[in-house]
């Protein structure tokens, strides 16, 4: 059905934002220069991508071989509909991000910004990587090297908090890519005789099944660190020091998609339902995912810190895919559920990286205009900052699930897919967090909109004795902020003395390199809620399905 | 004709040595040249070598001293068999890349010690007696023979860690004497076993005759105790040679306390050549059959492999010395390359999994020698350049050396087993080989030993690129470094680490056609072969 | 035992002066004492493969089984050899032996410890 080509497209995406490492260093002299080549960068690689789509939604697959990487094994990318899924995504995202980060890096005067974007840059580079990895050891590859690349990112600050947050991202990602994948790809290569996605199958069926489950486990846990599977999570919440269109792009898309994609890869291709069903593993999966998203919501709810909250949102989310993945399983005996739950969970790949991103930004442009990093010092946000605020409620109102944004439509699908597997256990941990989100998300919009800094309602679960999270006995809201103490940040957030001023809603709130992505970005989230199918990420998708199950 | 070239490989070198002295009777500070020269002479002959070997398909054997000798046949009982009188050079697919790397690493450390030094034609002297050594145990068929290169090595080496200035370094030399001599003298007890139950030396003949197919041996001689005791005595010996825990006491210091270039080529190259013929005698002398009688003596030393992975890499991260740090590491990676030796003639090895366990110990022995001379090179440079030896004093150098900072990196990932590289290439090829032979206490070190190394390399990454440059005034205690005390840096100095870099990052993506070369190898060790036959 | 004594009792001398030369390396703190007990080891081997060449029923290379017993030329050769490497060592550790002295002034392990824990 589908028909491969030899083509270097998918080489040249990758490509492309490596050059521009190169290019970026060595302009490092002149920022505007400097700046340009990541948007150049991101909109070539964009624009190489989106040149493939048409072709890979006919059913072309475009591929290109570099050669065997080590015995029996080639380096080699292809571009099939999963892969495009997140290439797409990916390279779209940066487009925006690059100039969203460039608002928010000179916004905050930050030091080292060459190394930011060249950093930034080559995490990029590795995630198309990732998405057009033909192989586990190709995925491996690139796996590992997008750990290296983000470290530069994660302890940007270069402070003891940041490279506290900066090791214990690299153990867990090592722990997880050089251990566990590797070991699990070494596995599956002993039993099969390949690591070509979607050729393992058959051997692995008729491998014996102690190794084939203990190569599943591996893979799995190994790629699950990276998704922020439960317990192996909590290096998310610390990377968030870095800063902000980091823990936007790469710690709500690139890299925790890596995981998640890889979890894709592992489940759609290298085992295919019908393994996961013969060995039973699609349920213990489940179960972690489950467990994940109620547990990383509830433990939401209790930080006060904007982006450690969106992160353990983003650990939840995350979840939602990883769930609908593994109801592959349980799924397999009736193809409508089958193609709901693989559905509901790709689709949420696109969609909550739409909403995350803009939360992301939204927090970054709040701490980038007014130093402002607790939710308990926004109430009334709303007024010095409207527009940012209203995308920041329609994102949530995404993640929350309502209708017309694009979280709804994968929920959605992910709900019914698990009532028709008869799992209808997993629809009712999926209602109850969407409660959740509401729970910890509504309150940030009410806040802003509703409320006035000296009138603030107390937030008992924040404050009180369960709450708090991390303990930082810092909330106390006091002064504007100061300017040029910005390793320091968190002191002295807040609105000044007489509250927070009024803005109009015409984008006086702050740089339009800033707002403009954000705007966009929520535009795309609805847009996405809307029209699914023809902005051809769902077509995609349904590619994916039909080739599942075929 | 081309065989003769096995004999001009290790000769060139010692006739230098003594061209380097007796020159420099005439003129002072020739060493230098001439071991440039020589070395680049050698680099030729032993492209040349290579390329018989591995693209002719060739096995270049050489006897040492014309006709009278050589493999002879003689028939005893009425069976005709053959032996050999004297001592053969083999060049085959395993020795061949040894002495291409001998002669790679070679010329590399020469850049590095134009400027850096030791000066003085006496050290060159001993340098190329050292190459020539090298290339000995490289290329010698014969077990006896293989303990005097080991120690023509030997002393080159102690001779050259004790050119360091300090009294500390002569410590260290005479500690690695002992230990090292003693180790050697282990070695030549087990060739003196072997000797004594089969009357060979020759590798080929010491292999048939354990294996029983000489006419006036009944059986296979694999459960007899003195062979088997003769594999305990190569074993201890040569584990102590490469440095494996607990085993490894004198390298440390031995490292550490040598001239910055002399590590960047000890490290690289002593420890290897030992490991080097290890492999050779396990794979092709003692063969997997011995291993089949003798399943727990291979065990025993899979552990101690297994317990230097760890504890090299745990007390590497204790360090405070970079170059303390990257000696301990070695033992660590020695760890993974006896593992994989020894992964390979294991009784539940398949083929597949021999096969790719011989792949996984030469590529992570070239590759780490690469590695290893490269980091130790990055490390002279940072002390040269910057006086910067220890773990708090490299802070923040990397804005000021880029460069060198960018080579270390990539090196210490490298090291690690990020792909694509070298490290990632030979870690991949061990691991897959203990999986296929469902060795899973090995498959667990191996892989874990990828965050292990983690250890000690981010917590320098960490320092060098994330923290603070320390004051100015810590800088100026420190004693100036290079040999001529200036803190300048040669290119020469800086290019062996971004050379050694660009080489470890090739080399991964060249990791299945380095393999390709040596499947004569693996062919050979299934089979349980003697000989390394295209 | 007797019999292992009277007929293989350079064997057992092998082993004791083995046991001997090691125990000194290890147990002695004088530099120079180290030295000769690895020399006393290496000699151990020496003694070892000479009597090797002249025991009975030891295999010789190249003739085999007829007639004999023969004194294998071979173990003499290779002890000259491992002699020639011996003293070489020998030369190179006590040059190093001398240098430690004249800078620490001290051949003894401990105090050498203590010297330059003090530097």
């Amino acid at each position: 059905m589908t028909d491969v080509v030899a083509d270097p497209r998918p080489l040249l995406a990758v490509l492309a934002s490596a050059l521009a490492i190169a290019l970026i260093i060595a302009s490092h002299r002149r920022p505007n220069i400097r700046e340009a080549w990541s948007v150049v960068a991101a909109v070539t690689k964009f624009a190489i991508i989106a040149s493939m789509l048409p072709g890979v939604l006919d059913g072309t697959e475009y591929r290109w071989s570099m050669g065997d990487l080590v015995g029996g094994i080639e380096f080699a990318l292809r571009a099939d509909a999963l892969g495009m899924i997140f290439a797409t995504l990916a390279s779209l995202l940066w487009i925006f991000t690059a100039f969203y980060a460039t608002g928010y890096m000179r916004g905050l005067d930050e030091h080292a910004q060459t190394r930011f974007f060249a950093a930034f840059a080559a995490s990029l580079s590795t995630a198309v990587g990732v998405a057009f990895a033909e192989n586990l050891v190709t995925i491996f590859v690139f796996y590992e090297l997008l750990s290296v690349a983000t470290y530069p990112l994660v302890a940007h600050d270069e402070d003891p908090e940041a490279r506290a947050a900066g090791r214990k991202y690299v153990a867990y990602t090592f722990f997880g890519g050089g251990v566990l994948v590797l070991a699990g790809t070494a596995l599956v290569f002993v039993l099969t005789g390949s690591t070509t996605f979607g050729q393992t199958g058959a051997a692995l069926a008729n491998a014996d099944p102690a190794l084939a489950k203990a190569a599943f486990a591996l893979l799995a846990t190994g790629f699950g660190v990276k998704a922020g599977l439960m317990p192996l999570h909590s290096w998310l919440p610390d990377a968030m020091v870095a800063p902000t269109p980091v823990s936007g792009l790469l710690h709500a898309v690139a890299v925790v998609k890596s995981g998640v994609f890889g979890i894709a890869r592992l489940v759609l291709e290298v085992y295919g339902p019908e393994r996961i069903a013969q060995f039973g593993l699609g349920l213990p999966l489940a179960v972690v995912a489950a467990f994940t998203l109620t547990a990383a919501s509830v433990i939401a709810l209790r930080q006060d810190r904007l982006k450690r909250r969106l992160a353990y949102s983003t650990v939840s989310q995350l979840s939602y895919i990883v769930l609908g993945l593994a109801l592959v399983g349980p799924a397999l005996s009736d193809s409508q559920a089958l193609k709901y739950v693989i559905w509901g969970g790709l689709l949420h790949i696109p969609a909550h990286a739409f909403m995350k991103l803009t939360l992301f930004f939204c927090a970054g442009f709040i701490h980038v205009e007014t130093h402002t990093d607790y939710i308990s010092e926004m109430d009334g946000i709303g007024k010095r900052m409207p527009l940012t605020m209203v995308a920041f409620a329609v994102a949530s109102a995404g993640m929350a699930g309502i209708p017309l944004v694009a979280g709804f439509v994968s929920k959605w699908f992910l709900l019914i897919g698990s009532v028709q597997a008869d799992q209808a256990i997993f629809a009712v941990v999926l209602l109850i967090s969407g409660v959740l989100n509401i729970a910890y998300f509504w309150p940030i919009v009410y806040g802003a909109f509703f409320e006035s800094h000296d009138e603030a309602d107390s937030k008992p679960l924040v404050e009180g004795r369960f709450g708090g999270g991390p303990a930082e006995e810092n909330v106390a809201a006091d002064g504007g902020h100061e300017d040029g103490d910005h390793a320091d940040n968190h002191h002295h957030g807040g609105p000044g003395p007489d509250g927070w001023e009024r803005v109009g809603w015409t984008g006086q709130e702050g740089s339009w390199l800033m707002l403009g992505p954000i705007l966009l970005i929520a535009s795309g989230a609805v847009v996405l809620g809307l029209i699914p199918y023809e902005v051809g990420f769902l077509e995609l998708i349904e590619l994916v399905a039909e080739e599942v199950s075929a | 004709m081309s065989d003769l070239l096995l004999g001009l490989l290790i000769v060139l070198p010692l006739l230098g040595s003594t061209l380097s002295l007796g020159l420099g009777l005439v003129r002072e500070r020739v060493g230098w040249w001439v071991a440039t020269l020589v070395l680049a002479v050698e680099a030729g002959l032993a492209s040349w070598v290579a390329y018989v070997i591995y693209v002719g398909g060739d096995r270049l054997v050489h006897v040492l001293g014309g006709e009278t000798f050589g493999r002879k046949s003689i028939t005893v009982g009425g069976e005709t068999t053959n032996f050999t009188v004297g001592i053969e050079l083999v060049g085959d697919a395993l020795s061949g890349l040894v002495v291409v790397l001998v002669a790679g690493v070679a010329l590399a450390a020469l850049a590095y010690m134009r400027r850096a030094g030791p000066r003085g034609n006496a050290f060159y002297t001993v340098y190329l007696i050292m190459t020539g050594g090298l290339m000995g145990v490289a290329l010698t068929g014969d077990l006896f023979n293989l303990f005097v290169f080991l120690e023509i090595v030997g002393l080159a080496t102690y001779a050259l860690i004790a050119a360091g200035r300090g009294p500390e370094a002569a410590v260290a030399s005479l500690k690695y004497l002992v230990v090292g001599t003693t180790g050697a003298s282990m070695y030549l007890i087990g060739v003196g076993y072997v000797f004594l139950e089969t009357g060979a030396l020759n590798m080929v003949d010491v292999s048939r005759s354990l294996a029983g197919d000489a006419p006036w041996f009944d059986g296979a001689l694999y459960s007899e105790p003195l062979v088997v005791a003769a594999f305990g005595f190569v074993a201890v010996g040569l584990a102590t040679k490469s440095a494996i825990f607990p085993l490894h006491t004198w390298q440390p210091g031995a490292y550490a306390e040598a001239p910055d270039a002399v590590t960047v080529y000890i490290s690289a190259l002593a420890s290897t050549s030992a490991a080097y013929a290890f492999a050779r005698i396990t794979w092709l002398v003692f063969t997997p059959e011995f291993f089949a009688v003798n399943r727990r003596l291979l065990e025993v030393v899979l552990l101690l492999a297994g317990a230097s992975v760890v504890a090299g890499s745990v007390i590497a991260a204790m360090q405070q010395r970079l170059k303390r740090t990257f000696a301990y590491s070695s033992v660590a990676q020695f760890g993974l390359v006896f593992l994989g030796i020894c992964v390979a003639v294991h009784p539940a090895a398949t083929e597949e999994a021999t096969k790719f366990a011989v792949y996984g110990t030469v590529i992570h022995l070239i590759g780490h020698a690469v590695i290893k001379g490269g980091l130790f090179a990055t490390a002279g440079a940072l002390a040269a350049g910057e006086g910067a030896r220890t773990l708090s004093e490299i802070a923040g150098l990397a804005r000021r050396r880029p460069f060198i900072s960018g080579s270390l990196t990539v090196l210490g990932l490298s090291l690690v087993g990020v792909p694509p590289s070298v490290g990632f290439v030979g870690k991949w090829y061990i691991g897959v080989g203990a999986v296929g032979a469902n060795l899973w206490p090995v498959v667990v070190v191996i892989f874990a030993s990828t965050v292990l190394s983690l250890l000690y390399i981010a917590q320098i990454l960490e320092k060098l690129y994330f923290t603070p440059e320390a004051t100015e005034v810590d800088l100026q205690d420190v004693e100036p470094i290079a040999a001529d005390g200036g803190r300048s840096l040669s290119y020469g100095m800086a290019g062996v680490g971004v050379t050694a870099a660009v080489v470890a990052v090739a080399l991964g993506f060249g990791g299945a056609q380095l393999a390709s070369l040596l499947d004569p190898v693996w062919r050979a060790v299934v089979d349980s072969a003697p000989e390394v036959i295209a | 035992m007797i019999d292992l004594l009277t007929t293989r009792y350079t064997y057992v001398l092998f082993a004791a002066l083995l046991v001997v030369g090691l125990y000194i390396v290890i147990a002695s703190s004088n530099l120079v004492k180290k030295v000769i007990g690895l020399n006393i080891f290496q000699t151990a081997i020496f003694l070892f493969f000479v009597s090797a060449a002249y025991i009975e029923g030891g295999a010789s290379p190249v003739i085999h089984g007829e007639g004999g017993p023969y004194a294998s030329p071979l173990p003499q050769v290779i002890v000259l050899t491992a002699i020639v490497v011996g003293v070489a060592l020998t030369a190179v550790a006590l040059a190093l032996v001398v240098r430690i002295y004249s800078e620490y002034g001290t051949l003894d392990e401990q105090t050498l410890r203590e010297v330059r824990a003090d530097e």
